[in-house]
């Protein structure tokens, strides 16, 4: 199986096609160009290869950035040098929120695999928020949205109603940017699946040869085929919340 | 699928080609000596990272022989010295160290194949430690289902032999009978009893393995139907859980001992058809299925089992239950298949054993598949062990639209379904009962590197 293709570029004026902000922009009649004369430098970086990162925890904040092509995977060290897995971002979605209270990043992104990603970077938020209501708003929206992913797994769920919660999470974030929903690549290894759903390595592969056996996700390899979607979102609906 | 097959002389004459046995797909001429140890490690942490890690399949290759048989063109070294055993062990276990530390430990081994060259060239205690030391350094599967495989030759099976390496765990064996025909073994240089042969398998039966195989072999120097079919009449009658019967590929330039058997000894092409015919009409007689390619099985052999029920697998061992496995190949010229990447170690026994002495993996060559050989292979793979390929499924999978990217393929397929080797329709390419036995060249048309580069002697014949 192909990964997405990616997104279809934007030029000077027109947005990317998977683009985080554009909808937010637009309906308040800010094309790309008039967010540039606001001092709001929309770039187009990378690429960032496998095990690369887009910036350390403590580094200084300057922007934030959608994916377009590939995953990132943020996550912080403790005391003792254990890692520990925040999130995963895939094409659409947006790193470096959680800084944007602060001057520096909290965390580590490092690229899954080969990464592109469009910077925004904004030397004054609060001038620029101030000037585009709307992009303030949707900000927020993004930022609570990234609190709530992280919130859903820390509650006391089997180790199948986190696989599943998680499978469930990443197929409709898929189709959401127009990919399918039922065939994607798990661009992350195992381990560092069971580290953000808080299980061990072998756990995860019994849980996923559960679901496999259970005729509801095919695995070959890192692929993953949703073969009964029904009994899946069930089976993570306490955690979703639905 | 029907497991019918339809012996047409004429058809067969006519499709009569060298071509890869698809053990592997690209086959082994296409590795490359830029692959390198760097390489084969990041394969293996890949499969690591997989959400279900396959489990592990070892093939530990025995290359010594106490003679040489002129046909064969396998990796071996010829000496009676059998003290060359203990330090040939030694530096297996060695290589099993470094390779293992590459894989998680919770993946377990769930099929083991011990071939050569003679695995019983090595003594019982030889053999018991290498696989004690294997066991400390993989982690063994307790499951019913595991496969633990070695190939022996009968000659040197010495009394009690057998039930201690049932003892050890192993549960299938593998015997090289060839034709019991003394003209054909005087002309080969494999001189073995009917006696000794039957002896043997026996007491595989009587020692608890769970299946025997048995390994003939058509088209030898001065090979005559009678005399064939009184070894095919012997085997049948000892009833083997599965029966191969591979053709002779004559390439003395490529196989130095094959320079010792005589070109005017070598039956025809007709008379090379005629002892085939006359292998499956005695086999399927006996009630054998065939299961493709040179093999058969009895209907309630695991293999026959799967052939029914569609989970069929071919690697380098041949067919198998159990490919869904990262295969991790030991000694001297041993082929490796790890995530996306194929590999071979060393050929020559100087080079392998430099490499461990050194602390380095015996990588000679090998290679990473690209998304085109991964595809390619699963067709290839689907067509030689279900004759069928499933068109929708493959490109569903691959996201890809099959006629239009095997467009060439299909084109080349024409000829073939004009003779009524394959069937072409809205979802599935399947081979008819007069292809099955020429599975090889239906899957030629799909093998990019055929069309590529011609290399017509690098293969052996397709029948």
């Amino acid at each position: 199986m192909k990964n997405p293709a990616i997104a279809d570029d934007g030029d000077e004026l027109h947005f990317c096609s998977t683009c985080a902000f554009s909808a937010a922009c637009l309906d308040r009649g800010y094309d790309k160009s008039k967010l540039q004369q606001l001092h709001m430098l929309v770039a187009h970086v990378g690429p960032f290869e496998e095990g690369s990162h887009i910036f350390r925890e403590g580094d200084t904040f300057d922007a934030i950035a959608a994916v377009r092509l590939g995953t990132v995977k943020t996550y912080v060290t403790d005391s003792e040098g254990r890692e520990q897995v925040l999130g995963f971002y895939l094409p659409g979605e947006v790193i470096g929120l959680n800084a944007i209270s602060q001057d520096r990043y909290p965390c580590n992104a490092v690229a899954l695999e080969p990464v592109l990603l469009c910077r925004f970077s904004f030397p004054n938020i609060a001038a620029l928020a101030g000037q585009v209501p709307g992009l303030q708003q949707h900000l927020f929206r993004l930022l609570s949205a990234d609190i709530g992913k992280a919130a859903l797994l820390s509650g006391n769920f089997s180790a199948d109603e986190r696989m599943a919660a998680f499978l469930v999470s990443l197929s409709r974030r898929h189709a959401e940017r127009g990919f399918s929903a039922k065939r994607f690549r798990l661009s992350m290894t195992r381990t560092d699946i069971a580290n953000y759903l808080r299980l061990a390595s072998e756990s995860v592969s019994r849980g996923f040869t559960r679901l496999q056996d259970a005729g509801i996700v095919r695995v070959e390899r890192r692929d993953i085929e949703i073969t009964d979607i029904a009994r899946l979102e069930a089976l993570a609906r306490d955690i979703l919340r639905e | 699928m029907s497991n019918l097959i339809q012996f047409d002389p004429a058809l067969l004459r006519r499709y009569d080609r060298p071509g890869p046995r698809y053990t592997s797909y690209p086959s082994s001429p296409q590795f490359r000596p830029d692959f390198t140890e760097a390489d084969f490690r990041r394969h293996a942490r890949r499969t690591n990272d997989e959400p279900i890690p396959r489990d592990l399949s070892l093939y530990v290759h025995v290359p010594f022989c106490f003679s040489p048989c002129f046909y064969c063109g396998c990796n071996r070294i010829i000496t009676r010295d059998t003290s060359r055993g203990a330090p040939y062990v030694e530096r297996l276990l060695r290589e099993a160290e470094l390779v293992s530390r590459l894989f998680d430990r919770d993946r377990e081994v769930a099929q083991i194949h011990f071939g050569g060259g003679t695995p019983n060239f090595l003594e019982v205690s030889a053999l018991r430690g290498l696989l004690d030391g294997l066991a400390r350094h993989f982690r063994f599967t307790t499951r019913a289902d595991r496969d633990f495989s070695i190939e022996l030759d009968p000659r040197c099976v010495r009394p009690g032999d057998i039930a201690a390496y049932a003892g050890m765990g192993f549960n299938r064996a593998s015997f090289g009978v060839q034709d019991f025909d003394r003209e054909v073994q005087q002309a080969i240089n494999r001189e073995q009893s009917v006696g000794e042969t039957l002896r043997a398998l026996e007491e595989c039966r009587t020692s608890g393995f769970r299946s025997v195989n048995v390994d003939l072999i058509y088209g030898l120097p001065r090979q005559t139907l009678s005399g064939f079919r009184d070894t095919l009449d012997i085997i049948a009658e000892a009833r083997p859980d599965r029966v191969a019967v591979y053709g002779y590929a004559h390439l003395p330039q490529m196989f130095k001992a094959q320079r010792r058997i005589a070109e005017q000894d070598l039956p025809d092409a007709a008379a090379r058809l005629d002892l085939l015919q006359a292998a499956i009409e005695r086999l399927s007689a006996a009630g054998y299925v065939y299961i493709g390619l040179d093999h058969f099985a009895l209907p309630g052999d695991e293999l026959s089992r799967a052939l029914h029920s569609g989970s069929l697998q071919r690697n380098f061992m041949g067919y198998t239950t159990h490919a869904a496995c990262d295969l991790i190949g030991l000694g001297v010229s041993a082929i490796s298949h790890v995530g996306d990447s194929f590999s071979q170690s060393h050929r020559d026994i100087t080079g392998w054993e430099l490499a461990i002495d050194q602390g380095r993996l015996p990588i000679h060559r090998g290679l990473a598949l690209d998304d085109d050989d991964i595809i390619r292979a699963e067709v290839i793979q689907q067509l030689m062990c279900s004759g069928v390929i499933d068109r929708a499924g493959i490109s569903a999978r691959h996201d890809i639209d099959f006629d239009e990217y095997f467009a060439d393929a299909l084109l080349q397929l024409v000829p073939l379904a004009g003779d009524g080797l394959v069937e072409v329709d809205e979802r599935h390419i399947v081979a008819t009962s007069r292809g099955r036995l020429m599975l090889r060249i239906i899957a030629m048309c799909f093998d990019r590197y055929i069309s590529a580069q011609a290399t017509p002697m690098r293969h052996s014949r397709a029948l």
